[in-house]
């Protein structure tokens, strides 16, 4: 049965046990459930943009616009719903769909135009923030303190509980389950990987690879929708400038997951591991009195670390191989 | 010392490639002043030889000697010190950069007398090579010009010329012989690859004959005559296993609806291509690599577009279907090239036999009726795996191809176009995919061979068509099918069947 | 050189379209208001953009080898942290600029080190360095702002003779020397080799790996002077002083005609881009626009910018092949 399961998740999984009894021993209130399961509010957001990231980076492309992406969501969610009076689900939805339509835009670009995807979410970044500013602006509220005002029932979304488990830990699980069955139960998800293996081969199989590339930024673009709608609800106000520090550690979730940056092989179970050791490390290290700037040198160093570690993997169990047959062939 | 000057001397050579015999002691002699002809079909390891000897690759066992000195471990700088230098067939430019600048880069010494150099010799040459041009706007055969420039400017002692011509116009050749008669004069060593057994009369001293890494023939060029090179090209003897395994027949189809019928289609490659395909046939497309085969295989499986004339499957216009549409109307092609186009190398053996199978299977995979297929295929066609979860790119390239086989097969095709089935693949697994197509054959499946191993597409088509330079004008029928027919039509020479080989 | 040939290469050259860009901007705004076209609004302009320039020289070297240095926002905040720190406690212009150097030169053999021996992609290596610099720059500085530097450091950025200010003159002077080195002499082609076809550039003899590493150094060094730049100009260092400069940089590259697949682009194309993206801002300013439109506007003109290359270049190549393709096929006269 363990078999089964990928080494480098396997590995994953040990580090956050390790984890959780050393930050344990060092402050014993990281034992206590309801903080650790609390703490998802923490990382939701990095964790969605992940998953759906991941389907990205698995086709062999790249999408860094989704942290603009949040914000834009965010001021849309407050615009249509404190400013042009909007019911705040129908925002919310309306959001989301931006989101989408930002994806869209990438997508079309990256796969039908051909431009690289670095590139264009770069613009895309520059872009959607900037709309993001243009509508906070334009619509006279304070950058800084953004929309605010937003109905109860919205902000239960993200600090509500359902039997005990906050609704945070129900939103990562809900999209982890989504970003799941879609890359490793259908064939979307196989396209997915068949594209970022070989786009050619997948092109002479008579798979149409611009679609799939495309359907995957346009589900980036709505993950980091739903990313921006659960940080609005759970900070209570809605601001351009959120997600802008999500850079880093969105593509640390999705590299430490292991997924390759070259695409064609990955998975979401190595992202949602990667985001909870991630912000199980950030609490736990809180807990130890260590400053938050300092977590970006431990992200820093696992991201280094944790890339050498896959990337050389492979070498050297072929130069252990090497070795092995050639002392075959000399005997 | 008597005799002109030795330059490179080559002694028992070989190579392999994962237990795939590339050369089997090779030995050649190249001395000053000499053009030796280098003449070989596919695979027969005329580029390998070269590579070694430009230090790209290194020989497995042999010696090689330049200037009478011993050179062990060549790499490319050593031999381009030593005054080696390859123009290769697809030329190493910079794309972004100007020719100027593409010929320059590299020296050490002055720019601009470098410059001065080349614009001399591009005079000299009668080239039209202007230097502030990109080289990514040349056209092929400027690119192979500025390649031979470069190889002229750094004084090479020896100059290897991997088929400059396949790309140049009667007039570039024509200079570009010029060239290498003075070069010749000042005492350069020339190995020149070709397939065209004119130009070895007109620029050669020698000929050498490479088949299955194995020099067949050698010698003055005034002691050969055209026949007895194609001789020389022939396999020897038909010593060979799977010689009965083909129950071939002739052509009786009147009034029969051909599963395949192509009339007069154009395209960027070739040109009013018309040919017939039917059930339970194997016809073969003849011809040497740049022909345009691959081209026109593309086009009818909806890579590249057709534009103009038509295509039916089984009575079904798919001119200008999509790859989709003609994989769903029942066409099925194994790529050329099985790195580039045929295998998904970090995936599953599983994930790359049901590539296309999953398209049938709704949404969501099932992945049951994966394993099933998967364990189906692998046991059909003896793909030689330890799971099917195996990355495909573990496997030995027989077992590649067999897989990417078993994907075209997974969608129940009626026509497969197989391109170069066998290239690169070690002799067992040869045999197994000829017993493949034997099989598909008597259960009705429809195939179009495309193939560079002369005796490979002689001993199982039923019918061959030869390409030459893009047009197809020969169809040889089972009865004109030999060795002979067939490497006349390669080569654009066959003038009907004269009885002389058959 | 032909006079008139070199006159209309110089016109085909993407740079040159910039540079058109970049006139065309001045002229509309100008229009607009006046004042704009003024020398001191001009002078102005250059001088916001010495920074990007600077950082934009060092990131053309990585971008040309077909890499990328996402590390230059972090370098420059950590540089300028410590040469701040150095002048503020009274030391020389001299040491600051050398422990700047130092640690730039530094941070590119990491980057170097990762990239061609750990064979981490550089946009991963380099990103994971952006945020280890910054965090060490906030244990550095104790998360406090570095101020108190001294006048006459200000005054350097401010330093003017007839007018024009001394430290723009020598940031451009710099930019079109370093054009030279990399488009005249044989090691900097290099550069460019290597991202133009790898396999080229290694069967020369050109040793890919080295030219690599250095690609890295430079851009390092770049963000280091940035940085010092970035003490004299703005007088005081912030904890996030360089955040997200590495994007806009990466950006006003690609808008000067730089690729990210490397092998195409020239430092000079590079700083006119980080002019533009500059003069945007101040541009807005003129025209009575909003500040807050300026990143809709940078954001768009770089995706129509990059998508119509895209667009001229895949053009291109399919012209090529089928030119190459139909090359092969028979000629019927020719035979007859």
């Amino acid at each position: 049965m363990l078999k089964k399961i990928p080494k480098w998740n396997l590995v994953l999984f040990v580090i956050i046990v390790l984890e959780i009894l050393v930050f344990g021993m060092m402050n014993p209130r990281f034992w206590n459930t309801s903080i650790l399961l609390n703490s998802f509010n923490d990382f939701v957001p990095i964790a969605i943009i992940g998953f759906f990231l991941t389907l990205v980076v698995i086709t062999g492309g790249i999408d860094i616009s989704g942290v603009s992406i949040i914000g834009l969501s965010s001021v849309v969610t407050g615009l249509l719903s404190q400013t042009a009076g909007l019911n705040i689900w129908a925002a919310v939805v309306c959001a989301v769909l931006t989101g989408g339509l930002c994806g869209l835009l990438n997508g079309v670009l990256i796969a039908y135009a051909r431009v690289q995807a670095m590139v264009i979410t770069l613009g895309g970044m520059l872009l959607y923030s900037g709309i993001a500013i243009v509508l906070v602006g334009l619509s006279g509220v304070s950058t800084y303190e953004g929309f605010t005002g937003f109905p109860e029932s919205f902000g239960q979304m993200a600090n509500g509980e359902i039997l005990g488990l906050p609704n945070a830990v129900i939103i990562f699980f809900i999209l982890f389950l989504i970003a799941y069955i879609l890359l490793h139960r259908t064939r979307f998800g196989r396209y997915l990987y068949l594209t970022g293996i070989n786009q050619n081969t997948a092109e002479y199989a008579g798979i149409n690879t611009k679609r799939v590339m495309m359907t995957a930024y346009v589900l980036s673009g709505l993950s980091a929708g739903v990313a921006g709608v659960v940080l609005t609800s759970y900070l209570g106000s809605a601001r351009s400038d959120y997600g802008a520090e999500y850079l880093m550690p969105i593509l640390t979730v999705v590299v430490l997951g292991g997924t390759l940056i070259t695409g064609g092989k990955g998975g979401v179970v190595g992202t949602a591991l990667a985001s909870i050791l991630l912000g199980f490390m950030q609490i736990g290290l809180q807990m130890a009195g260590v400053a938050t700037q300092y977590i970006g040198l431990a992200t820093g160093v696992l991201l280094i670390v944790s890339v050498a570690f896959l990337g050389i993997n492979p070498d050297f169990r072929l130069n252990v191989k090497r070795i092995i047959t050639h002392k075959q062939n000399g005997g | 010392m008597t005799g002109p000057k030795n330059l490179v001397r080559l002694e028992d050579i070989r190579k392999s490639f994962n237990r795939n015999t590339v050369l089997q002691g090779i030995t050649l002699e190249l001395n000053e002043s000499e053009v030796i002809s280098i003449i070989g079909g596919n695979g027969a390891g005329k580029s390998t030889l070269m590579k070694i000897l430009t230090g790209i690759y290194q020989p497995d066992a042999g010696t090689i000697e330049i200037n009478g000195e011993r050179a062990n471990h060549l790499d490319p700088n050593a031999a381009h010190e030593r005054g080696i230098y390859l123009v290769p067939q697809e030329p190493l430019l910079f794309p972004n950069m100007t020719v100027e600048q593409n010929l320059t880069i590299g020296f050490r010494k002055n720019k601009h007398g470098v410059k001065e150099e080349s614009l001399k010799l591009i005079k000299e040459l009668g080239w039209n090579l202007d230097l502030n041009r990109m080289a990514a706007t040349l056209s092929i055969a400027e690119q192979q010009q500025l390649e031979i420039i470069k190889g002229l400017l750094r004084k090479s002692k020896v100059l290897i010329l991997d088929e400059p011509t396949s790309t140049l116009t009667f007039s570039e050749t024509e200079a570009l012989f010029r060239v290498i008669e003075q070069l010749k004069n000042s005492g350069v060593g020339i190995f020149y690859i070709t397939h065209r057994l004119d130009e070895v009369f007109q620029i050669s001293t020698h000929a050498v004959i490479l088949r299955d890494g194995q020099v067949t023939l050698k010698g003055k060029i005034e002691e050969f005559t055209k026949d007895m090179l194609i001789q020389g090209l022939l396999p020897a003897g038909s010593e060979t296993e799977y010689k009965n395994q083909f129950e071939r027949r002739a052509a009786e189809r009147t009034g029969e609806e051909p599963i395949l019928k192509v009339e007069n289609i154009v395209g960027d490659g070739f040109m009013n291509i018309s040919f017939e395909v039917y059930k339970g046939e194997v016809v073969g497309l003849a011809g040497l690599v740049g022909a345009g085969r691959t081209e026109i295989a593309e086009a009818i499986y909806g890579i590249n577009r057709i534009q103009s004339g038509k295509v039916y499957l089984d009575g079904q216009d798919i001119t200008h279907f999509s790859i989709n549409e003609t994989v769903n109307s029942g066409l099925a092609y194994i790529p050329e090239d099985r790195f580039l186009h045929g295998i998904f190398s970090i995936g599953s053996v599983r994930h790359n036999i049901t590539a296309q199978l999953i398209k049938r299977h709704g949404f969501f995979t099932k992945k049951k009726a994966e394993e099933q297929a998967a364990i189906q295929y692998i046991d059909r066609l003896k793909i030689k795996v330890n799971s099917q979860d195996d990355e495909i790119k573990s496997l030995s390239g027989g077992n590649q191809q067999k897989t990417v086989i078993a994907r075209a097969l997974s969608m129940n095709p009626k026509l497969i176009i197989m391109d170069e089935p066998t290239r690169g693949i070690d002799a067992a697994a040869r045999g197994d995919i000829y017993s493949i197509i034997s099989e598909l054959k008597s259960h009705g499946f429809s195939i179009l061979l495309i193939s560079s191993d002369l005796e490979e597409i002689e001993r199982i088509s039923d019918r061959i068509y030869a390409v030459y330079q893009g047009t197809c004008s020969v169809c040889l029928s089972l009865d004109e099918i030999n060795a002979a027919n067939v490497m006349k039509a390669a080569f654009g020479t066959y003038k009907g069947s004269d009885g002389a080989y058959g | 050189m032909e006079p008139m040939a070199s006159m209309a290469n110089i016109i085909k050259l993407r740079e040159f379209r910039t540079f058109l860009f970049l006139i065309l901007l001045f002229i509309i705004v100008g229009f607009m208001n006046p004042d704009y076209l003024s020398l001191q609004n001009i002078d102005k302009s250059l001088k916001s953009s010495l920074m990007y320039m600077v950082l934009a020289v060092g990131m053309t070297f990585v971008l040309l080898t077909g890499n990328l240095d996402i590390s230059v926002g972090g370098t420059l905040g950590l540089t300028a942290a410590v040469c701040g720190t150095i002048l503020r406690d009274g030391g020389s212009i001299f040491t600051a600029v050398i422990a700047a150097i130092l640690i730039g030169a530094g941070i590119g053999l990491i980057n170097g080190f990762g990239v061609i021996k750990l064979k981490i992609s550089s946009f991963i290596m380099t990103l994971a360095l952006l945020s280890i610099t910054r965090v060490i720059q906030v244990m550095y500085t104790n998360g406090k702002w570095v101020e108190n530097i001294p006048a006459h450091v200000k005054r350097l950025s401010n330093f003017e003779i007839l007018g024009i200010n001394v430290l723009t003159v020598i940031v451009i002077l710099a930019v079109i020397l370093v054009q030279v080195f990399l488009s005249k002499s044989s090691k900097g082609r290099y550069y460019n080799a290597i991202g133009d076809n790898v396999d080229g550039a290694v069967s020369l003899g050109i040793p890919v790996k080295r030219y690599i590493a250095y690609s890295f150094v430079i851009s390092g060094i770049c963000a280091a002077l940035a940085g010092f730049i970035f003490v004299s100009q703005i007088g005081f260092v912030s904890t996030n002083a360089g955040v997200g400069m590495e994007l806009t940089v990466i950006a006003a590259c690609v808008l000067g005609g730089v690729s990210l697949s490397g092998g195409i682009g020239t430092v000079v194309g590079a700083a006119l881009g980080a002019i533009i993206l500059t003069s945007i801002n101040s541009a807005l300013v003129y025209m009575k626009v909003p500040a807050f439109w300026n990143d809709t506007i940078s954001g768009s003109l770089l995706i129509i910018i990059v998508v119509m290359d895209a667009l001229l270049a895949f053009n291109a190549n399919k012209k090529a092949k089928k030119l190459r393709l139909n090359a092969r096929v028979l000629q019927k006269e020719a035979q007859d």
